[in-house]
């Protein structure tokens, strides 16, 4: 027995200096044309590449709000104070990024990034996919990692991509709170990142050169107000419309921006619109069937409208819920913008979702690292370009992305 | 028809495969990656997956001594977070010095709750850690108002640093925790009397009470290790992130599991180790490594981590009827009637 053990450990020593070799060999050298690579990567154009809508995969923003003045203490303000969430929804913008490298302006053509989402989805892979894109236009190696929504995985991912050396690291940090200690620990190693997707806290804006992606509060207050003027249209001199709302997850930013995002815009917007219950129940069909039934019987015709932060599986199970009680007038707003979420639009079974391109999203962070790779200034915020679905317009965006 | 010779030495063969199952499929997962995943067989990386290893590892002691015992425990999981939420929560008003020992002592409490259910109740282990596991998810869910808790003080990172640091190649101090309590609880296990009686209560629960073992006594015990240890790997893990989210033990009850029976420790009690269970989470993790680092995707692994889990299923079912094809019979034995002097059987025929 003693002599296979030896054996075996002998031939792992052996065979792992092997893969030691291999390893070291697999390092390239940098260098080339620096001059020439800049020159060469400014003259790309990733303005004319299109997702699979048929949309610009790249749209500017159109977002011109202001950022408020940071109040002492957000927390002390009610919940249905906007800046009370002050944090979150405008969170880098008072970041101290005296700790992020500077752009080398070497260009962005033959640079390495390593793209670690948050866990597999149809979204994801569209996301990806958009950033593929971008990545191929400026001949970058692309590499993306998956942690299935794990956070020790996610955790380890970080590890592995720092062990890689690439030129740069592109995270949707699995939890807003998590996200610091992680952006921290890829700073430190002196690798350049970018946050996007979900909201990171505060803090982690520190450690990253940008947070590209959806200004989920943002959409969320334009929805809402597209929201309020239907339900006041629909319920006319109402001194009370009761709405609920479905969660996102707990832990990220949707799940605060797409339930607390509409509560305080709405507040201020319309304040006749009172919140009657909020629930989180996963991201499948029956179980938000089951809760929006409890819903139409504990709150009866009380209940008028209800705000999804999904609009695929939960949007699903409201409309089956609503259609098995027979309650067509609950009005129902979704973020979007998947193959469901679309065709419910379509039937009418919700009245509007967000547009939130998830090939654009993926798109914008490399984009946004191409133009730090090339020497361009980087705002600390570029958020995707806002819009809301109705039946008007829904028809513009086929073929759906995911 | 096999003669005698045949059968002893295939059955030899099957018990020698079945012994170190888990070492050799460690080195092959090992060697082959080390050989062909780009970037795998290195310290940076190596100690990536040790680190990642820590928690399930730690979860995984007090879960093979619960299976030992012959039963379940489901709320690992929700013990994981639960102890990372308090641990963090209270670190401002307590302290770490404080807030650790009382994350682990209610991961105990936990623990205790379910192996008095199982032992003194006679409720089934399968359905009182399910339960278990709900009423804890409910408990994190109204104590943390649906946010993850995570502290960004100068202090809380200089924690998190210090659990993170190699103190030697491939040691940081998490792993320096969870290889002290592997040891420890191996040692405990093998060598004492103690803990050889979790074997005979897994083994035969009327046996072991004949032979004078409380075996209720030591069931409980089961669940409250399982218990404390799952919050030991939490509350390091929440601490090292500086963050414990609401669904950071999640992933582990299937993992855990998986380990464990891949390790070799028997679903029906009274067989397996913890180093085994050790051995298999870290090949599961070496395998799940290389499968990222050849650039494949999670399906991939799920993929890989379902055939080896079926292959491992499939071996004990057959081990199993091999077992029970073999029940009673001695081949040496007949021979030697045969013969009619002992010994016979070894002798070329």
């Amino acid at each position: 027995m003693k002599r296979t053990i030896t054996l075996i450990a002998a031939a792992a020593l052996s065979l792992s200096l092997t893969g030691f070799a291999f390893a070291a060999g697999g390092q390239q050298a940098a260098g080339g044309d620096v001059k020439g690579n800049l020159e060469a990567s400014l003259k790309v154009d990733t303005s004319v590449l299109k997702s699979a809508d048929n949309q610009l995969l790249l749209k500017p923003s159109t977002d011109n709000r202001k950022v408020p003045a940071r109040p002492a203490n957000p927390d002390a303000l009610p919940e249905t104070d906007p800046l009370h969430w002050y944090d979150m929804e405008w969170a880098g913008w008072n970041a101290n990024k005296s700790a992020v490298p500077a752009s080398p302006k070497t260009g962005a053509i033959g640079k390495k990034i390593i793209f670690i989402v948050h866990g597999d989805h149809p979204w994801t892979t569209a996301c990806t996919l958009g950033a593929k894109k971008v990545a191929d236009a400026y001949s970058m190696t692309f590499k993306p990692m998956s942690p299935n929504w794990d956070l020790a995985v996610q955790n380890q991912m970080i590890d592995q991509a720092i062990n890689e050396r690439p030129d740069m690291i592109l995270l949707i940090p699995l939890d807003a709170k998590t996200a610091p200690q992680q952006a921290r620990k890829i700073n430190q190693a002196g690798i350049p990142l970018i946050l996007f997707n979900t909201l990171p806290s505060a803090e982690a804006m520190n450690y990253a050169i940008a947070w590209t992606g959806p200004d989920d509060f943002g959409q969320f207050r334009l929805l809402s107000r597209a929201f309020a003027d239907e339900l006041r249209k629909r319920n006319p001199g109402a001194k009370e419309i009761g709405v609920a709302y479905v969660q996102h997850a707990p832990g990220g930013s949707p799940y605060f921006a797409r339930c607390f995002g509409p509560i305080s815009e709405m507040a201020g917007y319309a304040p006749e619109i009172k919140t009657l219950d909020k629930q989180a129940p996963g991201f499948e069909a029956d179980k938000t069937m089951q809760l929006v039934s409890d819903w139409l019987t504990r709150f009866g015709p009380s209940l008028k409208g209800i705000v999804a932060a999904d609009d695929s599986a939960q949007s699903l199970g409201i409309s089956e819920a609503l259609k098995k009680a027979g309650r067509e007038d609950v009005l129902v707003v979704a973020a979007g913008n998947s193959k469901q979420g679309m065709d419910l639009v379509k039937e009418g079974k919700i009245f509007a979702i967000t547009y939130q391109t998830a090939e654009g999203d993926g798109a914008l962070a490399v984009a946004t690292a191409a133009d730090w790779f090339n020497g361009k200034e980087i705002p600390m915020r570029k958020n995707l370009a806002q819009h809301i679905i109705t039946k008007k317009d829904v028809d513009t965006f086929y073929p759906p992305q995911w | 028809m096999r003669s005698d010779k045949k059968i002893l030495a295939g059955n030899k063969r099957l018990a020698w495969v079945d012994k170190y199952r888990i070492f050799v499929l460690f080195a092959l997962v090992f060697l082959f990656m080390s050989v062909f995943a780009p970037r795998f067989f290195n310290v940076f990386n190596l100690t990536s997956i040790m680190k990642t290893v820590a928690m399930n590892a730690c979860v995984a002691i007090g879960f093979t001594i619960v299976m030992i015992c012959g039963q379940l425990d489901l709320s690992i999981g929700t013990v994981i977070t639960f102890a990372g939420v308090l641990g963090l929560s209270l670190k401002g008003s307590l302290g770490y010095a404080g807030s650790v020992p009382v994350a682990i002592a209610a991961g105990a409490l936990v623990g205790l709750f379910n192996g008095l259910l199982v032992a003194k109740a006679k409720i089934n282990s399968f359905i009182v850690t399910l339960g278990t596991m709900t009423i804890l998810q409910g408990a994190i869910y109204t104590l943390t108002g649906g946010n993850t808790i995570s502290l960004s003080t100068p202090d809380a990172f200089a924690v998190s640093d210090f659990l993170a640091k190699p103190l030697l190649p491939l040691v940081t101090p998490r792993i320096l925790i969870t290889v002290a309590l592997v040891i420890g609880f191996e040692l405990f296990l093998r060598r004492t009397q103690a803990g050889r009686n979790f074997y005979l209560v897994g083994g035969n629960k009327n046996t072991a009470w004949l032979a004078g073992i409380k075996t209720d006594g030591y069931t409980v015990i089961a669940f409250v290790l399982s218990g404390a240890l799952a919050a030991v790997g939490g509350v390091f893990f929440a601490m090292e992130s500086s963050a414990a989210t609401l669904k950071m033990g999640d992933q582990s009850l299937m993992y855990v599991i998986s380990a464990t029976i891949i390790g070799g420790t028997a679903m029906s009690g009274g067989k397996g180790g913890v180093f085994r269970t050790v051995v298999a989470i870290l090949t599961l993790e070496m395998l799940y490594t290389g499968i990222i680092l050849f650039g494949l995707g999670n399906e991939v692994k799920i993929f890989i981590a379902g055939l080896i889990l079926a292959a491992v299923v499939l071996y004990e079912a057959y081990a199993v009827y091999k077992h029970e094809k073999e029940v009673g019979k001695r081949p040496e034995l007949v021979k030697e009637l045969a013969v009619g002097k002992p010994g016979a059987a070894d002798k070329p025929a």
